[in-house]
């Protein structure tokens, strides 16, 4: 059967930027060598072009939205299909020369987007030193893949960090779909996308859900639920896992932040009432504990060390997750598809979900998988929820793990030692073993794992935030790697969850809305009803994870 | 002031420092805007910092792709730009007059006149300019050469001459053949328009039918068919499991298929419905069959289809439904429980066109099209764009003058002829008021005085031989952008609509009233902390 494909569609600067992060990884794990073809069905997500020369290009099936002035040196078409054409050189037929000039200064691209465009420099590209930490400002700075011509939409009406016109409300959002670029252009390319899919399954939304985005990619997520009514909707909320204007100086900046983080939680709890109606399910993300009023302090991972203030590094740990757990029906294998897994997860209406990640799954260079788990001290996993912890009891759970090969299961049987008296050397494959790990570690659970031999891709552009203790192969290593050698790829291990911890996070969030008063937030024009409704609506999705309904 | 006693750190400005900021702005804006007016203002190029390149000359794309940060400024752009999404036309005109009102106001500010008294003066002029307007417009005929006339006098402004025409030549047409005959308004959206990425802009046509930007997803459809009857449906024609299978309770394989089946016979026979109207109403007969789906097809659908030599075009636009029914006739089905001939539209021809990637599907010799489509051709994207903004106002106006069933003469006729008939008036009204009335009417000469200056003509001579003029001759007077010399507009074919031109009387009018009587502006409230 030929692939199930999936249309992405991302909203917000922070959005892009995990989803930046998602498409370099999976277009640095390209395998071109075709012997050993790879494992994971890319057309799922991507898909297959032409371009007026006739070449053959492999573009993500992607629609992306920004605000003007967030692409810095990307131009809006890209230059995949057609590169831009020299200003001075175009002519313009009009009379008697009459035409004016008015060239913004040429953005500077940096040492890793010059390299990207040089054949020769390309080789070494995945290895070599770019100090990206430093050098990215926006997602674009970053880009490995090329994106089709229609991938980018940049909002005209606001400019990305202009304090002026901010695009920071929900109702601005919803408001701006209601533009002809959205409710007729953009909607048109979702349509283009779709006719030339042959076995649609669904979308998945990737969204800022903080800012005006959340509007916006809920009127957009209406629109897709009204159109293509049984396809599954996967939406993605993300939050940064540091606002720059949490960091006041003064009494004033305070309360300017202290306004944002209001703000931000009318956004949320407007959006996931949205997400709730209309999305087949929703997983909030961030890389800090607890995401609203303010991100928290940022999810602490094994051998990891990254700087939360950057979302550079933020974005990374989430898009390792998504690129994982998404791999339950991206592989050629599989027979689960998008619809299967939502079914799975959302049980008694639980459409909000959460997602956990070990990374790197911490296994040490000589060791095997089953030693290695029952050496394991506390939870497998790291919630990248905010607000919710992954529980142990009646859960409903969805894992991914990926870099463990089955040569690592356990020591063949005549040097097994004491291997063999652990209940676990039954065990015959890595998601056997896994499961029935889960199964002794949880209570009324259930747990589906699913496996992928080869180890996610971290080479550049992927920010460096392994220590020095992770090898370049991503295990644990006695030694430390030397200064030269970066890390090349690492098992991974994902899992989307649905248990009674959610209604925990939903109810932080409905306790926090309730205390304010959306009258006195004029920027919205959300009446005292509507808001009243939505809270009432999240405290009823709360409802549904009380512990009485049994897996 | 209670503003700082409740918030110290708001920033304040007050009465003659508050015009003075608002004038300042508004003549600013004035600036950047006024080369552009008429057909001899300049075309700009933006180039952003990445290479993207817009080139344009409409006033309302440039407010667009600026990034206003003046509020006042803002506030002028964004009643021009309402003005450009109420009547398609007008924005550049807009911007000047408001910055002009402005300018005339602050002559007589600066002598010691109160604002309230100016803004009285603008009221009145205003109600007497509406009345000029009304006096001078042209009452039309709805026929192609009036309408040429309209639509050629707008899109000159915004493209190069020789493109201007074709294009004047395609709205026309298109909107004549989309009009009721029952004169009920017309619906610009039934004018599709495709753009398609080569050749030049001047080969952009009109086809009397529908072009879709899609074609058929199967290698043994035909590519091209003759008489054909259309079908044009909602109706989903791909299997989707609706079923939900958990992937923990794995059911077995062959269970797992059977059900499959099920699910697909059920979509079979829909595809069987299709073909056995096609069988009954095509075999013996040189008809042909073509489905327009606006759900999903599936490639076994597809198969099906194809065999019996059917072209099938899969996720067609919401709008384009509608489109179809009123070029093709037939309707839009939904079910196809009761299927009959009657319901397919029809075409005489179908045929694919394949460029790049994207494959153009043209529904073309329809009997009598009330839809037809724009082929927009152009040899990059931003030419294209240029052309699909100019013919978007281009079939504004055209609608505008079949509504007013009216026009107003052009190249400054009505500004001149205003501005007569305000200094005569003036006499009669009473009181300081009558300074603005003589201020409006001055303001009322920058467009005839810009479109001197971008023609490169002496700005004080043309005005003078216009004012001249205009008392010898009963006719309104224009001016002739060639030569320089007064015209009569309406023998040179130079009209605009009726209204565009009452809704800048009205809002520059109101606009320019407003600011003049802000007498404190304070910036408070978050938006102005710069992080």
């Amino acid at each position: 059967m030929s692939s199930r494909e999936i249309l992405t569609l991302q909203f917000g600067h922070y959005a892009n930027f995990v989803g930046t992060h998602w498409w370099n990884i999976q277009e640095t794990g390209f395998e071109y060598n075709t012997t050993q073809p790879s494992e994971i069905d890319h057309s799922v997500l991507f898909r297959e072009g032409r371009t007026p020369k006739g070449q053959v290009t492999f573009t993500p099936r992607l629609l992306l939205v920004d605000l003007k002035c967030s692409l810095k040196s990307l131009p809006k078409q890209g230059d995949l299909y057609e590169s831009a054409p020299d200003s001075s050189q175009l002519f313009v037929e009009w009379d008697g020369n009459k035409v004016e000039l008015q060239k913004n200064q040429k953005e500077p691209k940096n040492e890793f987007q010059i390299d990207l465009e040089n054949p020769e420099a390309l080789p070494s590209v995945s290895s070599k030193k770019y100090n990206l930490d430093e050098n990215v400002e926006v997602w674009s700075d970053y880009l490995y893949s090329k994106y089709h011509p229609r991938t980018v939409n940049i909002v005209n009406e606001y400019e990305h960090c202009n304090e002026e016109t901010p695009f920071d409300s929900y109702s601005s959002g919803t408001a701006l779909w209601k533009n002809e670029m959205f409710e007729d252009e953009f909607a048109d390319k979702i349509r283009s996308y779709i006719e030339e899919c042959d076995h649609f399954q669904g979308f998945h939304i990737l969204t800022d859900c903080t800012n005006g985005f959340a509007g916006l990619s809920s009127a957009c997520l209406e629109h897709v639920r009204d159109e293509y009514d049984r396809k599954s909707v996967l939406v993605l909320p993300t939050i940064p896992a540091h606002f720059p204007d949490n960091d006041f100086k003064n009494d004033r900046e305070q309360v300017f932040s202290i306004m944002n983080d209001s703000t931000r939680v009318i956004n949320l709890l407007m959006s996931f009432n949205s997400y709730r109606q209309f999305g087949s399910m929703f997983a909030p993300l961030c890389a800090a504990t607890d995401g609203w009023r303010q991100p928290g302090v940022p999810r602490e991972f094994y051998h990891t060390q990254f700087n939360h203030k950057l979302p550079y590094h933020s974005s990374a740990i989430l898009a390792s997750a998504l690129d994982t757990l998404t791999l339950k029906y991206r592989l050629k294998s599989t027979t689960c598809s998008l619809t299967d897994l939502c079914a799975d997860l959302t049980g008694n209406d639980r459409k909000a979900i959460s997602a956990s990640l070990c990374m790197p799954f911490s296994l040490n260079s000589d060791a095997e998988l089953i030693d290695c788990l029952d050496q394991w001290e506390g939870p497998l996993y790291r919630s990248i929820t905010p607000r919710c912890k992954i529980g142990t009891e009646r859960v409903m759970q969805h894992l991914m793990l990926r870099g463990i090969p089955e040569t690592r299961l356990k020591k063949a049987q005549n040097k097994a030692g004491k291997q063999k008296e652990m209940a676990a050397y039954k065990c015959n494959s890595v998601k056997e073993m896994m499961e029935f790990y889960l199964s002794c570690t949880t209570f009324a659970t259930a747990s589906n794992v699913g496996v992928l031999e080869k180890a996610m891709p971290v080479s550049n552009p992927f920010p460096e935030i392994f220590d020095q203790w992770i090898g370049v192969n991503g295990n644990v290593c006695a030694n430390p790697r030397g200064e030269s050698q970066r890390v090349e790829s690492i098992p991974i291990l994902a899992g989307f969850h649905s248990g009674s911890e959610i209604g925990e996070m939903l109810e932080s969030l409905h306790t926090e809305a309730k205390k304010l008063k959306i009258a006195r937030f004029h920027k919205f024009t959300i009446e005292q009803d509507e808001y009243g409704e939505s809270l009432n609506d999240i405290l009823t999705l709360r409802e549904n994870y009380e512990d009485s309904y049994l897996v | 002031m209670a503003i700082s006693l409740l918030n110290p750190k708001a920033e304040v400005a007050r009465a003659a420092q508050a015009l003075a900021v608002n004038i300042s702005a508004a003549k600013g804006i004035q600036e950047v805007m006024k080369s552009n007016l008429g057909p001899k203002g300049t075309m700009k190029m933006l180039v952003s910092g990445a290479g993207d390149i817009k080139i344009t000359k409409d006033g309302n794309i440039l407010l667009h792709e600026m990034q206003i940060q003046h509020p006042t400024a803002s506030l002028i752009a964004r009643a021009s730009t309402a003005q450009d999404d109420m009547t398609g036309d007008g924005t550049t005109s807009t911007v000047l007059l408001i910055g002009e009102l402005l300018k005339q106001a602050d002559i007589y500010i600066a002598e010691g006149l109160h604002p309230r008294l100016l803004a009285e003066g603008f009221d009145k002029a205003k109600t007497k300019a509406l009345e000029v307007l009304d006096k001078i417009k042209i009452p039309i005929e709805i026929n192609r050469e009036n309408l040429l006339d309209v639509c050629r006098t707008s899109l000159r402004t915004k493209v190069h001459q020789t493109l201007a025409d074709v294009l004047t030549e395609v709205c026309v047409e298109a909107v004549l053949a989309i009009r009721p005959k029952d004169n009920k308004p017309v619906d610009l959206h039934m004018v599709e328009l495709m753009q398609m990425q080569h050749k030049t802009e001047t080969d952009s046509s009109l086809i009397k039918g529908l072009v879709l930007d899609h074609g058929s997803r199967h290698p043994d459809m035909p590519k091209r068919l003759e008489n054909c009857y259309i079908l044009t449906c909602n109706v989903s024609l791909e299997y989707e499991k609706s079923e939900v299978n958990s992937g923990f309770f794995y059911k077995t394989a062959e269970e797992r298929d059977k059900m499959v089946l099920a699910e697909r016979e059920f979509i079979d026979q829909r595809v069987k419905k299709v073909i056995e109207l096609k069988k009954k109403i095509c075999t013996g007969t040189n008809k042909t069959f073509v489905i327009i789906n606006q759900k999903g097809i599936d490639p076994m659908s597809l198969d099906q289809l194809a065999k019996e030599g059917i072209i099938a075009l899969r996720r067609a636009k919401r709008r384009n439904m509608e489109r179809l029914s009123l070029a093709c006739g037939g309707t839009a089905m939904n079910t196809f429980d009761d299927l009959s001939e009657s319901c397919l539209g029809y075409a005489g021809l179908v045929y694919e066109h394949v460029l790049g990637e994207t494959k153009f599907t043209f529904v073309e010799e329809c009997k009598n099209p009330q839809s037809v489509t724009i082929l927009l051709k152009g040899p990059n994207k931003h030419s294209l764009q240029q052309i699909k903004d100019a013919i978007r106002d281009g079939l504004r106006a055209i609608n505008n003058a079949i509504e007013d069933k009216a026009v107003i003469p052009g190249a400054g006729a009505f500004e001149i002829a205003a501005n007569k008939e305000l200094l005569q008036w003036k006499d009669t009204v009473k009181g300081k008021t009558r300074l603005g009335v003589v201020a409006y009417a001055e303001a009322l000469l920058v467009i005839p005085k810009i479109l001197a200056t971008n023609s490169g003509f002496d700005v004080q001579e043309t005005i003078v031989k216009l004012q001249e003029e205009s008392h010898t001759s009963p006719e309104p007077i224009g001016l002739d952008l060639t030569s320089g010399e007064p015209i009569s507009p309406k023998d040179a074919g130079i009209f605009d609509n009726y209204i565009v031109k009452k809704q800048i009387i009205n809002s520059c009018s109101v606009i320019a009233s407003n600011l003049l009587l802000v007498d404190e502006i304070m910036r408070a409230g978050m938006s102005s902390l710069k992080g």
